[in-house]
């Protein structure tokens, strides 16, 4: 391959007025405008409605049946189990449980088929940090941890569906964080190697 | 960005609950990623397929997209991915000449300005087609979408000085296989 001068690489950047290239690397320059012009005349035809169909089928924003069945499962006092996590995970909650364990949340009973997930996170000088994930649409608010004493470690639990949920925390509703405590992460699927948090719930 | 309201309102339209808002986002973002998955295929039906999966994964994980004024960085990143996954099926990341459009006529009497501007496109496609996924993905973002180095980083997930280097390589190699016929 060959190497072309780095006046033409500039110029092609932006960096560089092409009227000042010599001759020769003008016309270079030209033929690759000209070839990425031809290459922005590609005519496909629409898939707008195949597209819209599909919008029309899937569950509307925010998914109503999650969002009511979430509430529903907050409302309701319920006996409070103990999601499985890794070892140093429940080191720190035991640190919290006097915090974690509220009157409200031990009376919690999930059904047959489901498990308390609790969130626990170190994040000091946060105004906010929410769970958002696979469980309730991603959406920031829908599940809010708290801190009550301001110490930087927020926590919170809710009822989820046994099996497998991706998850990451939303620290003052912009920065997205995964788990660091999380025992399992997968790619986020939207490339640059970015990760959700996993946990399992078992009923 | 065309007229209507911007990304971050039809986003928080969307979330809302007004899926039909949808369609704003399409009619805005469907032309530049059609001709992106088309470059980055050769192949318009599949690029079609690429585009329509992705736009449908885009709605469903809307409230994902963590910069809505990027929203149309994600769009590509999205689609550039479901390009990818496309080409890695077909088993290789290099178009084979037979799936990019016909070849173009020529011979050794032809140059460049005597080719029908059909035939000359045709040339072009092929030197793209013949570059590795990386280079044409960084050249088409950069030359056909009209990227800035900064919306290709956060389109592809790579860094800018990587991505200079592919659209330098690119650039080299598709000037080489156009200068054939001067």
């Amino acid at each position: 391959m060959t190497l072309i001068d780095v006046r033409l690489q500039e110029a092609l950047d932006g960096d560089r007025d092409p009227a000042t290239l010599p001759a020769d690397l003008r016309e270079a320059y030209e033929r690759l405008v000209r070839a990425a012009v031809m290459l922005r005349d590609a005519p496909v035809a629409s898939v707008a409605d195949r597209v819209m169909t599909e919008v029309r089928r899937a569950p509307a924003h925010p998914a109503p049946g999650v969002a009511r069945r979430l509430a529903g499962w907050l409302a309701e006092p319920r006996a409070f189990t103990v999601r499985l996590r890794p070892l140093w995970t429940l080191a720190l909650a035991a640190a919290l449980g006097a915090v974690l364990f509220l009157p409200g949340e031990e009376s919690v009973a999930p059904g047959a088929e489901e498990g308390i997930a609790q969130f626990v996170g170190h994040f000091p000088g946060a105004r906010s940090v929410d769970v958002v994930g696979s469980f309730n649409d991603w959406r920031p608010g829908a599940l809010p941890l708290r801190d009550e004493d301001h110490d930087g470690i927020w926590h919170g639990a809710v009822v989820l569906p046994a099996g497998q949920h991706e998850y990451m925390f939303v620290v003052d509703g912009e920065r997205w964080v995964a788990d660091p405590l999380a025992g399992r992460y997968v790619d986020d699927g939207f490339g640059g190697g970015r990760q959700n948090a996993v946990l399992i719930v078992r009923p | 960005m065309s007229d209507g309201p911007p990304d971050p309102e039809v986003i928080a339209r969307i979330l809302a609950g007004d899926g039909e808002a949808f369609g704003v986002l399409i009619r805005r973002y469907e032309p530049g990623l059609l001709r992106f998955a088309t470059r980055m295929l050769g192949d318009p039906d599949a690029a079609a397929d690429a585009v329509a999966e992705s736009l449908v994964r885009a709605y469903r994980h809307l409230a994902q997209c963590r910069d809505p004024a990027r929203l149309r960085s994600w769009l590509y990143r999205i689609t550039g991915n479901r390009c990818r996954s496309h080409l890695a099926r077909r088993g290789s990341g290099d178009l084979s000449l037979d799936d990019a459009n016909p070849p173009a006529v020529a011979d050794a009497a032809d140059t460049w300005v005597t080719l029908e501007r059909g035939e000359q496109v045709a040339l072009v496609e092929r030197a793209l087609a013949a570059l590795s996924p990386e280079k044409r993905e960084a050249f088409v973002l950069k030359h056909v979408e009209g990227m800035s180095y900064d919306e290709m980083a956060a389109a592809t997930g790579a860094r800018i000085p990587t991505l200079k280097m592919r659209v330098h390589r690119a650039r080299e190699a598709l000037l080489e296989a156009l200068e054939e016929l001067v």
